[in-house]
């Protein structure tokens, strides 16, 4: 039974515009509570939550009519995290962070609930539920404990083939499409910061195929709108170090695919 | 190419991407293997990408490896985003060659006899280019990359961001940039790095043979005895040579990459090619060959260097001499060396290492430049 949650202290984003994201709870906080209360500790993506707000806010500030916002969901994917709704809502509101909504899932039935509240990009630290939402048609990115947590002024996105460790990803057609207006949207919103001091920074890494495989995202990307920042062709070379570099929020692979099937 | 892959290697079948260049591509833990067929020609190009750390890698800037005067102009004089529009406006313009470009094309010259000889090695040159430019010039420096046949797969645009840590990362050799900034912070970080310049005169270089001119001080040693020079003269310098002739100089920031010339340089003589080996490498130093000179000698022995030619100068200017050598590329730490050297179109580049350095700036200020 899904229940879905409005966040009264933060001021609800426009339905039609605003671009939403899912958070787990599992990615946000930490499974237990302070000591002594029932307020949850802040987890990983502390920063990257601070950062889709900071995006917000600079956004706002060019232009304070803006409704093309990110507008964050906290969902959760398991029965005990459903069955905790009230201390979830408290532990929000008294960390301040801005989730406009809640949705109180469970395994069986979070990726209805992705589906029912449009969600165009889940984020999730667990491997499976973002392989099973992608199959599903929900475009979906994995957190990398490592670099998630790393605070920054940008939001840090990166292009790449592989972004979940499985190689045959079964993504659908559906899916794709819908990877692709998530993009389209992040181009669009980056269009509105000049080079320097943006709050979004874009990133195309290319770990096989040559040059001219680096070209042809560089070139797909761009017939979506979106304008990369740095580009690096690794020609097989590890992708590790370069990562560690780079230090994303998140990878996301699909909408502009490299190599077919 | 059906020989020795990795037993393990997977392959992905051939296909086509959405800019219709067919590629195959087959890992193995140890390489990668690009084929790519082009449709123009009937030919498939084959070559083998060497892990990082088995390779030279040589990282060049896009402004050392091509010539982008007028878009730094556009740059200087018009701002970022003008630059920008720039260059994408003119993206399937490719640029033309740089300082850089004859020597990059040398190690090609070089990879390709490499191969012949050890067709399942990773020795081999590694040309990565390293530009903190924004990746909306990525298209274009692809379009030149494949303009001119250039064979780099690797390339970092940081899109302003320092390069260093990409440099370490990639395991660079030799870093060359027209940023004399940047240079130092990578010489700072304990690789090898030079400052290179365009000249208007160049003359032209060997297309089959790799020649690398070094200076001796603060460049393949250290600057040490330079500093006697600079504070004490020349006589101090001689004596202080001469009562140290048995210690070893210690090591400057190009040794590394001598030395990664000279293992390659080894391959091509355990096959007999001594005689024709592709590289050759020069010492052009003011030293003299009968006094100061023995100990930069002893201390190339000792260290299992070869050099395959010494000039001893005495002091005289080296222009002449490198027109005559008609190196690749000269590394020096003295820009009136580096000038002295363009003038007479041998393309020279700026280690800024030691205590030069201090006597370089006022060089500058006193001749008001």
């Amino acid at each position: 039974m899904v229940s879905t949650v409005t966040n009264t202290d933060v001021k609800q984003k426009d339905v039609d515009q605003a671009v939403v994201v899912a958070v787990t709870f599992a990615a946000v906080f930490e499974p237990e509570t302070e000591d002594g209360s029932s307020i949850y500790r802040l987890g990983v993506a502390l920063p990257l939550v601070q950062v889709l707000q900071r995006v917000n806010e600079r956004l706002l500030e060019k232009n304070p009519a803006e409704h093309q916002l990110f507008d964050v969901i906290l969902i959760t994917t398991e029965s005990w995290q459903q069955q905790q709704n009230s201390s979830i809502i408290n532990s929000t509101r008294h960390h301040g962070l801005e989730v406009g909504r809640f949705c109180f899932s469970t395994e069986e039935d979070y990726i209805e609930s992705l589906m029912q509240n449009n969600v165009q990009l889940f984020l999730t630290t667990d491997g499976n539920e973002a392989l099973q939402a992608t199959q599903q048609g929900v475009p979906s990115a994995l957190l990398d404990t490592n670099w998630v947590s790393c605070p920054s002024e940008q939001l840090r996105v990166l292009f790449c083939e592989k972004a979940i460790f499985q190689l045959n990803m079964g993504s659908t057609e559906a899916s794709k499409k819908s990877a692709q207006n998530f993009l389209a949207h992040l181009g669009q919103m980056k269009q509105k910061f000049g080079v320097f001091d943006s709050p979004l920074c874009f990133t195309l890494v290319t770990s096989h195929g040559g040059k001219d495989n680096c070209c042809c995202a560089l070139k797909s990307l761009r017939s979506l709108g979106v304008s990369v920042d740095e580009a690096y062709c690794l020609g097989g070379a590890p992708r590790g170090p370069i990562l560690s570099l780079l230090r994303p929020h998140f990878l996301l692979s699909d909408g502009f695919s490299l190599l077919e099937g | 190419f059906q020989q020795n892959l990795e037993p393990d290697a997977k392959t992905t079948g051939p296909n086509t991407q959405p800019c219709g260049t067919p590629q195959v591509i087959l890992e193995s833990e140890h390489l990668a293997l690009i084929l790519t067929f082009t449709p123009l020609s009937t030919q498939i190009s084959v070559f083998l990408q060497p892990k990082p750390e088995n390779a030279v890698t040589v990282a060049v800037s896009s402004r050392v490896l091509f010539r982008t005067e007028r878009e730094q102009k556009v740059f200087e004089q018009k701002g970022v985003e003008e630059y920008l529009r720039y260059q994408i406006e003119h993206e399937n313009e490719p640029f033309a060659p740089g300082p850089a470009f004859p020597f990059v094309k040398a190690l090609e010259a070089v990879n390709i006899r490499l191969r012949e000889l050890y067709p399942q090695s990773e020795e081999l040159f590694d040309i990565v280019l390293v530009t903190y430019n924004h990746a909306h010039v990525g298209i274009r420096l692809i379009n030149t990359i494949n303009h001119h046949n250039l064979f780099i797969e690797r390339f970092c645009m940081t899109g302003g961001s320092s390069p260093i840590g990409y440099l370490k990362a990639w395991q660079t050799n030799l870093y060359l940039s027209a940023d004399a900034e940047k240079v130092r912070e990578a010489l700072a970080e304990g690789i090898a790095a030079a400052t290179m310049f365009m000249t208007e005169k160049l003359t032209e270089v060997s297309q089959s043979q790799l020649r690398v001119a070094f200076d001796g001080d603060a460049v393949l040693f250290s600057d040490e005895s330079e500093r006697i020079f600079k504070t004490h003269g020349l006589d101090k310098f001689f004596e202080h040579e001469k009562e140290n002739e048995d210690t070893l100089l210690d090591h400057g920031p190009l040794k590394g990459f001598l030395e990664a010339l000279g293992k390659l340089q080894k391959k091509f003589y355990a096959k007999g090619q001594r005689l024709d080996c592709p590289i050759r490498t020069y010492l052009v130093t003011a030293r003299s060959a009968a006094s100061s000179g023995i100990r930069a000698l002893k201390t190339l022995r000792a260290w299992g260097l070869e050099i395959d030619e010494a000039m001893f100068l005495a002091g005289a200017p080296k222009g002449p001499m490198l027109e005559k050598i008609r190196p690749h590329i000269y590394f020096d730490d003295q820009m009136f060396h580096v000038e002295g050297a363009a003038e007479m179109g041998t393309v020279a580049a700026h280690v800024p290492y030691g205590i030069a350095q201090k006597y370089n700036s006022q060089q500058k200020m006193s001749s008001g430049k």
